[in-house]
């Protein structure tokens, strides 16, 4: 029975995080891209961080994924730890036929969604995040 | 079915203490694992979802990371000492859509833990937000500690 069980897959830790003043690590979320007929999803996994910490970059071609989460207070010892708390960050290379204009983004359960609209290439911008 | 019992040291009461240390553990570990090619024992080995597991006097609180699961799709069931989460993580639809990258996992999946302590079942607690799964299962009375006061002449 245990085979058929989902296994844990343990936190990839990053030390390039950029501006990181905070005193967690930062994790890589997994994440899973699909190509379809109109558009290019992304789905990020970042448990613990609540929509209005999300924080997405576009910057000419660079698409940076940035998730914090509110802080941890342990209550009481700790007898079992399986993972670590921390942070979120990724960054992406885009290609130059997705719409920067048309770019949804939304958070739900601790996933991150995106969807990018394939078009020509626009001027860089900023991403609001809405809840799906 | 996983089932969980602890190990006989505790963690250091100080937070934070053991977190430098357990940076470094973790990458020494990644380091080595070419060396010792899959018999070295991560951090997490085992079943989704991982937990963090913390006592109290009052109670034992349960803390895991379930992303894309709601409160609908989990079952939590607590039998005497042994507390079983299980579900199913489903993957996003996609029609007629070719994955460039795949690194999250789905199935389901159940795990039970063994609780160190007797708890009141009645007054279970259970959160489930952005992810993350909170439990607090309050201790069961007579495990409780309890205050002796001493009469003074």
């Amino acid at each position: 029975m245990a085979e058929t069980d989902l296994q844990i897959s343990e936190k990839k830790e990053t030390q390039a995080t950029g501006e990181s003043t905070r005193d967690v690590p930062v994790f890589i979320p997994p994440v899973d891209i699909y190509e379809s007929e109109n558009s290019l999803t992304l789905v990020a996994d970042m448990p613990g961080v609540p929509m209005e910490n999300v924080d997405i970059d576009l910057d000419s071609d660079q698409l940076t994924i940035r998730g914090t989460v509110s802080q941890y207070e342990q209550k009481g010892e700790a007898l079992f730890k399986e993972y670590t708390y921390g942070d979120y960050y990724r960054q992406f290379t885009l290609s130059s036929d997705i719409d920067r204009e048309k770019i949804q983004a939304s958070m739900k359960d601790g996933v991150l969604k995106l969807v990018l609209a394939k078009a020509e290439a626009a001027k860089p911008r900023k991403i609001t995040v809405k809840s799906s | 079915m996983a089932i969980f019992r602890y190990p006989n040291w505790r963690w250091p009461d100080i937070p934070g203490a053991m977190e430098d240390f357990e940076r470094a553990r973790r990458q020494m570990d990644r380091l080595l694992s070419v060396f010792s090619a899959g018999t070295s024992t991560p951090a997490s080995s085992g079943v989704f979802p991982p937990l963090i597991v913390t006592e109290d006097g009052d109670a034992i609180y349960v803390e895991g990371e379930i992303p894309g699961i709601k409160a609908d799709d989990l079952d939590i069931s607590v039998v005497g000492r042994t507390l079983t989460l299980s579900g199913e993580r489903k993957p996003e639809e996609a029609q007629n859509a070719t994955y460039h990258r795949r690194e999250r996992k789905w199935g389901s999946f159940r795990k039970a833990l063994t609780l160190p302590e007797d708890i009141n079942p009645e007054a279970i607690q259970a959160e489930c937000k952005n992810g993350v799964l909170k439990l607090v299962l309050p201790k069961a009375e007579h495990v409780k500690p309890r205050k002796i006061a001493i009469k003074g002449e």
